[in-house]
């Protein structure tokens, strides 16, 4: 059976969800746990640090790290009530 | 006094708060639903949002319209016009809100959800409709045109509400509002064919219209408190 093609909505609560469970994850971590094509997890990501939803940083240790930011807490918070405002208009 | 000359006799003040009201409505669902279109970028809430924005202005403008056709004013019906346009571009948007997965990708995303390829198609469709209302010195254009839009609306909004029947709470009320700006679209058109633009008619039509908003009101607030 196919299953349905994930929305763009779904996808961004997807990876929020997965760093806020990992609190920091690396880049290829994350892109194995997005289950996107490279090309396609790097528009969401630039897309997301553009939006604040999350921050990119490197350690002294030349560690790469993807985290939560209070704006992408937030939306996962309100994330609910847009998929049920979504779904009560069908729109 | 009945109730409907008491209406008739204070016209104009009562013009001016139902002009207010549902700009005010308007204003608040505008507001709601931009937040959450900031958030996700979601083009249903984004053409959703522009349906109010479009109906707000459009009441404002019609209350500007009332005013100048009293006064007597000789280009009343440019004022005319431009309220057409907005009413019928509302009527666009809250159908294309129902419809746009059909007709965009959801990889398809425009700069301007007020003015694009698509979006144009409705621009240049209203201000033919307003400009042949404008040419006859009618309004039956407009109508017909709400009429099909509502039509089709209660439609696909009954489909949804079979589909979500027993998930969601609101499709239901969302179906019932289409019929109600249905009804009313329907009674607007019957108003000057029937009953010689009838005043009881007419505010019954107000008071439809207020009824409309209202439940659009209603169902955002309540959507938007459940966590």
């Amino acid at each position: 059976m196919a299953t349905k093609k994930r929305e763009r909505l779904d996808v961004i609560r997807d990876i929020l969800q997965t760093i806020r469970q990992n609190r920091e994850i690396k880049p290829t971590r994350l892109l194995y746990a997005s289950n996107l094509s490279p090309q396609m997890f790097k528009e969401y990501i630039n897309e997301l640090i553009s939006k604040k939803f999350i921050k990119f940083d490197i350690d002294e240790k030349e560690k790469k790290t993807f985290s939560l930011t209070k704006k992408g807490q937030d939306f996962l918070m309100e994330y609910k009530v847009i998929e049920n405002f979504i779904e009560n208009f069908g729109l | 006094m009945g109730l409907y000359s008491l209406i008739i006799e204070n016209k104009w003040v009562l013009e001016l708060l139902y002009a207010l009201a549902v700009s005010l409505i308007c204003a608040v669902i505008v507001i709601k639903t931009d937040k959450f279109f900031r958030l996700s970028l979601h083009q249903g809430i984004r053409y959703f949002r522009n349906a109010f924005f479009f109906y707000g202005v459009a009441f404002i403008v019609r209350y500007i319209f009332g005013i100048l056709s009293d006064l007597g004013f000789s280009s009343v019906y440019v004022v005319q016009a431009i309220f057409e346009y907005f009413l019928i571009m509302a009527g666009f948007f809250l159908l294309y809100s129902l419809v746009w997965r059909k007709f965009e990708s959801s990889k398809e995303e425009y700069f301007s959800s007020l003015l694009n390829a698509k979006i144009a198609v409705f621009h240049l469709m209203a201000l033919i409709i307003a400009v042949l209302d404008e040419a006859w010195h009618t309004y039956y254009f407009m109508f017909a045109s709400q009429i099909i839009i509502f039509f089709y609306a209660s439609i696909v909004s009954f489909a949804n509400l079979r589909k979500n029947r027993n998930k969601h709470q609101f499709p239901k009320f969302y179906f019932v509002a289409m019929l109600l700006g249905l009804i009313a679209w329907t009674l607007n058109l019957l108003a000057p064919l029937y009953f010689n633009w009838n005043s009881g008619l007419l505010i019954n039509v107000g008071i439809i219209n207020v009824v409309f908003f209202l439940f659009f009101l209603y169902v955002v607030i309540k959507v938007t408190k459940i966590k």
